[in-house]
């Protein structure tokens, strides 16, 4: 669209009724409100109208490999999520009627960004699987769809019902997954010669070894079972309440193994080591992703994950979920007392 | 321009995602204090209900890599339990997350066992004790007592980096 569309408005030109009645303060008082609200009225006439003409248009690019589930399933998603998580948006007028037009498409574009039912094998296969549990728990959180855009489309709201429809598919998917856990021999190779730093500048360190458990954790959703171990800096924090935010200094550390399948008096004990995770607080050097600095290290060797700093911003983005506990999800907590 | 129209929206759309469920509080009386023990392997059980880490002193860990290296290459055979052996097997309840579907996490400590291997008058002697947290009672059936004795010694060290 062009700009031609714009309407001018003077805003700045000399009035000529406010030079001629510059000796009669209460007149002139009355006069410069006036003048002010014609002014603030023509400049919101104005942006809005340069805001229609210049609303964001959201295209439609080809659906390539759409996600497919059972029918129940992809029912729910397709009407709750497929406005913005797919090639196949489908906006009402409202949505087209800037400024919600903005945010709208803004939305969509983000969305689309962080997946796309559209492109679903876009998503490498492994991680299929890890995303639809994300995305159980998004919806569970009351984060998706968002609530903003909930509050105009009524509609797209996930009811508990269908919740639990989508907890038993995901729950289902894993279950046959890893239904024969991990068989393989376990591996205990010799320790790594050099030590590994992560790119975001965390070094894999051994201390961990000599800190508290925190919490531990079996993993359906992943077929994993895990130890989370804390500084004293944190194991502190945690006895003070003062996790809103953790102190600066504060380490949590998570070791990860694959699940073996459950024993015959079903006790599910872990199998080969899969990774070492780290969140370092440093509120200032890693303001960025709130605060926490972000490190993975997979396999015995201890490669680091992620080639460049930007991973650390996939990691903050799902730990947003635990916001209300600092950003941990794995720490021992109780209902807060109201 | 378009970043100060999203801002103004987005602080005009006020949302008020709170969720109870969600509002937590640190139960820190739930950590064990290992005093110096190292963990030497961890286990969950969905039948009951229950978490587990296994925290022994330096020869228990050493016992139970034996005890691993044993299973994996099928040749060596595990260690005899030898005086000087610490072994505390904690337990708490298993619970799913309050802010993950999927994953379950401890909860209340259960119970604290602990093994201890000393020397007596024709061999080794074992000792087993059991510290129940909540229901004020000292378990000791001697049955159970054999069996969680033979459980904890059969327990293989985990592998970690
Ligand atoms: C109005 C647009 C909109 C709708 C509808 C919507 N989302 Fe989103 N979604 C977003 C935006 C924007 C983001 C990124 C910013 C954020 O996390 O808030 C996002 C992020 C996500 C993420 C995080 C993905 C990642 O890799 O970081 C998940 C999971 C998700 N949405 C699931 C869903 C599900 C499931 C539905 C339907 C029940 C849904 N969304 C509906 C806009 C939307
Ligand atoms: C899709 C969601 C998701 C993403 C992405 C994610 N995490 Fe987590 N993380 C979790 C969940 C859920 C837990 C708790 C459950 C568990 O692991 O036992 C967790 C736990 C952790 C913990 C233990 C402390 C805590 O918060 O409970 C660390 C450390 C950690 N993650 C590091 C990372 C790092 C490093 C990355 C990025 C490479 C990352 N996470 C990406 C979901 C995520």
């Amino acid at each position: 669209m062009s700009s031609s569309a714009r309407i001018q408005f003077p805003t700045t030109a000399p009035n000529p009724t406010f030079e001629k009645k510059q000796t009669a303060m209460k007149t002139l008082k009355h006069h410069t409100f006036r003048n002010i609200a014609a002014v603030l009225a023509g400049i919101f006439f104005t942006s809005f109208v340069v805001l229609q003409v210049n609303s964001p248009e959201i295209e439609n690019p080809p659906v390539t490999s759409e996600f497919h589930g059972p029918e129940e399933v992809t029912r729910i998603l397709k009407r709750s999520c497929y406005d913005c998580h797919s090639n196949e948006t489908n906006l009402r007028w409202y949505d087209k009627v800037a400024p919600f037009s903005y945010k709208v498409a803004a939305d969509v574009e983000e969305a689309r960004k962080r997946f796309n039912f559209s492109e679903w094998d876009s998503i490498p296969k492994g991680e299929q699987e890890g995303k639809l549990w994300y995305i159980v728990n998004m919806i569970e959180a009351g984060r998706m769809p968002l609530p903003e855009y909930t509050a105009t489309h009524p509609s797209a709201k996930v009811t508990p019902a269908e919740l639990t429809v989508l907890k038993n598919y995901v729950t289902s998917i894993s279950q046959k997954h890893y239904a024969t856990g991990d068989t393989a021999k376990i591996v205990d190779k010799p320790k790594v010669a050099n030590v590994p730093t992560s790119v975001i500048g965390i070094r894999y360190f051994d201390d961990y070894k000599n800190w508290k458990v925190i919490s531990t954790t079996g993993r359906p959703d992943n077929g994993t079972s895990r130890i989370i171990y804390g500084n004293d800096i944190a194991v502190k924090a945690l006895e003070e309440n003062d996790i809103l935010p953790w102190p600066d200094g504060a380490v949590i550390v998570k070791v990860v193994w694959n699940s073996q399948a459950p024993d015959a008096d079903g006790n599910v004990k872990p199998g080969n080591f899969n990774n070492v995770q780290m969140m370092v607080r440093d509120a200032k050097k890693f303001a960025g992703t709130e605060g926490w600095g972000f490190a993975r290290f997979g396999g015995l060797d201890l490669k680091p994950y992620g080639k460049t700093t930007a991973f650390a911003t996939s990691c903050i983005n799902c730990h947003q979920l635990a916001k209300g506990t600092g950003f941990v999800f794995d720490i021992p907590t109780k209902p807060a007392q109201r | 321009m378009k970043s100060i129209i999203l801002i103004i929206i987005s602080a005009t759309l006020v949302l008020a995602a709170c969720q109870d469920s969600r509002k937590l509080t640190p139960a820190p009386e739930t950590i064990f204090d290992d005093q110096g023990l190292h963990v030497i392997t961890s286990f969950h059980n969905a039948r009951t209900h229950t978490i587990s880490v296994l925290y022994g002193n330096d020869d228990a860990l050493a016992h139970a890599r034996e005890e691993r290296a044993a299973h994996t290459s099928g040749e060596a055979t595990p260690g005899e339990a030898t005086p000087g052996v610490v072994f505390k097997l904690v337990t708490w309840d298993l619970k799913q997350n309050p802010l993950w579907f999927g994953s379950n996490i401890n909860g209340g400590l259960r119970s604290v066992e602990t093994v201890t291997v000393s020397t007596g008058g024709s061999g080794p002697a074992i000792d087993y004790a059991i510290r129940h947290s909540r229901q004020k009672r000292d378990e000791n059936a001697a049955t159970s007592k054999a069996e969680r004795i033979s459980f904890i010694f059969a327990q293989q060290a985990s592998v970690f980096p």
